[in-house]
């Protein structure tokens, strides 16, 4: 393995040369611009493109365009971005097109603050088009480490599943400094657990098969393959249709290729749940790190804590909230948007505290586990009966 | 098992960021474990930036500097901002640019350190790295050739004259009250 001390951009731009991405296209946005600027320099000698865009809705079409053409490919934004992503992620997600979308996230809403974190498109991630009739993949980094592992895992899973993934990092993990590894062979990519699946090119006519499976290869044009594909509802064979029945057929393999292979998607992490604990962190991302550090705090202080952290979001884990507790969710927003999932999968209360482009500290996070098993409402909550 | 915490605010341009990333960069290079987060508003010069870094011997759960050992005020605001903070920490601070106030820290030391790196290395622009001479003194966890070494790798074209202004920090420090 090789250490650097770099940012979470960079390792991404790492992990997508050793995915084999043969093509980035973007627009640079605070705080993933940078990814922009190492691919530039790291794709071109790799054998990749570099294309910067016009805009974000030019950048993810060129990535359609690229993976069409037989290249895996890779975008990098943040939310003001994101949101322009919305015609051409639709487009992926229905000829399914297997993407890599990072989404830096930055506290908004719109332009927000450029510099400060934020966890807002939490939802966006699982509708990040319109029209319904589709699962997301959505994976969530809390280090620079898993910033590149996740994004080596993410490319696996476009291809697989050959769909969008998108990163759902925010600005402490893509801005934030610190070491990571990187494998210098197969068998140390290996040894990460992580695996590169080349790009195919399906050999038709069957393109757009009736079924969940997955595996299947990528449709890719110009290749003999007389592969069709366009932003209508598709045949088998790939042809527009106006059939409702071929249209539910396309809607239930684009939500059930997903939903039938969870497995492969899941990732958490959790601490302290073995003696279950009267109070269970939730989080995700950045806020993960201290809310680690202050259950463990918590602990030492006789209190009964743990924490779940999703290192997957989409599909949403539900089973992760069957134990009796009481779930307090931290996150970096004040609207409580996995707070309001967990609240739809969990059995027991569900509390929240929320910050705003700035993390929440230990000593409050102490506090409110404390209140909590006092069995005191904290000062925020997503029940608007109890804000103060 | 140990957790140092070091926070760098000041304004852009001044190197905080640079500080920060040295800083982070050296102790990793020493076999320890580091966490760097800046943060800045949308101005390249001017406005306000921030480096939190934390150097440990073990994983670093939270990368968030909440209780600095070392707090490196390199501008007024900054110091107003933070200083209290490192209420159980020192607090370093250039009297030509920071005047203390009337809630300082418990521990306030004075550093010269615009005037040390017109001295050392002919521009005041190596203060930063004067302060990061006495940080790694005041840290004293490895020796100061990883940062003279990450700056000879991270800015290859000037490193010598910050060299010299981060061994002027360093020789400075046993100078440091406080």
């Amino acid at each position: 393995m090789k250490t650097y001390f770099d940012t979470g951009n960079a390792a991404m731009v790492e992990a997508a040369v050793i995915a084999g991405c043969g093509l980035f296209s973007g627009y640079p946005i605070t705080p993933a611009t940078e990814i922009a600027e190492h691919m530039s320099r790291r794709l071109p000698p790799a054998g990749g493109l570099y294309i910067q865009a016009e805009d974000e809705t030019a950048a993810l079409h060129i990535c359609i365009g690229g993976a069409l053409g037989g290249l895996k490919a890779m975008t990098a934004t943040s939310g003001p971005g994101y949101v322009l992503y919305a015609d051409p992620y639709g487009w992926a997600i229905s000829a399914e097109v297997p993407l890599v979308i990072v989404n830096a996230q930055r506290v908004g809403p719109v332009s927000g603050i450029t510099g400060a974190p934020g966890q807002g498109e939490f939802y966006l991630s699982r509708y990040p088009t319109h029209g319904g009739n589709f699962e997301t993949i959505v994976l969530a980094p809390n280090s620079v480490q898993e910033a590149f592992t996740m994004t080596v895992e993410a490319f696996a899973l476009a291809e697989r599943f050959r769909t969008p993934v998108t990163v759902l990092a925010d600005q402490l993990v893509t801005d934030g400094y610190a070491s990571f590894a990187v494998p210098e062979n197969e068998e140390e990519l290996r040894a990460l657990g992580l695996q590169v699946v080349p790009r195919r090119a399906h050999p038709g006519p069957d393109f757009y098969p009736a079924c969940a499976d997955i595996d299947i290869p990528p449709v890719v044009l110009g290749r003999g393959t007389g592969a069709a594909c366009s932003d209508w509802t598709p045949t088998e064979e790939g042809y527009d249709t106006e059939d409702t029945v071929e249209q539910m057929r396309h809607a239930r393999r684009l939500i059930y290729k997903i939903r039938a292979h969870r497995e492969l998607v899941d990732r958490y992490d959790a601490y302290g749940l073995e003696n279950d604990p009267d109070i269970v962190l939730v989080s995700y991302g950045s806020p993960s790190r201290v809310v680690l550090g202050a259950v463990k705090e918590a602990r030492r202080q006789g209190l009964s804590a743990g924490c779940i952290r999703l290192q997957s979001l989409w599909p949403f884990q539900d089973e992760l909230f069957r134990r009796k507790a009481d779930y307090l969710v931290v996150e970096l927003n004040a609207d409580g948007q996995l707070a309001r999932e967990v609240e739809r999968a969990a059995r027991y209360p569900v509390h929240f505290m929320g910050a705003c482009g700035e993390l929440p500290s230990t000593a409050e996070l102490v506090r409110a586990i404390r209140r909590l098993e006092r069995g005191e409402a904290l000062p925020q909550s997503t029940d608007e009966r109890e804000i103060r | 098992m140990f957790r140092h915490e070091v926070l760098i605010s000041g304004f852009g341009g001044q190197g905080v960021a640079v500080a920060g990333r040295i800083l982070g960069r050296s102790a990793v290079a020493a076999g320890l474990q580091a966490t760097m987060l800046p943060s800045h508003g949308t101005e390249t010069r001017g406005g306000y930036v921030r480096s939190q870094v934390v150097i440990a011997d073990d994983d670093i759960d939270s990368p968030l500097v909440e209780k600095p050992d070392i707090f490196c005020a390199l501008s007024q605001a900054a110091y107003t901002r933070f200083a209290q903070s490192a209420a159980q920490g020192v607090v370093l601070y250039d009297p030509e640019t920071v005047a203390t106030g009337p809630a300082p820290a418990a521990r306030s030391t004075a550093v010269p350190a615009r005037g040390i790196a017109l001295e050392s290395a002919g521009t005041a622009l190596a203060a930063n790295i004067v302060m990061l001479g006495v940080v790694l003194r005041r840290l004293n966890l490895f020796p100061a050739d990883y940062a003279e070494q990450a700056l000879r790798e991270l800015m290859p074209r000037h490193a010598e004259s910050n060299i010299r202004a981060l061994r002027a920090g360093c020789a400075h420090c046993p100078h440091c009250a406080g």
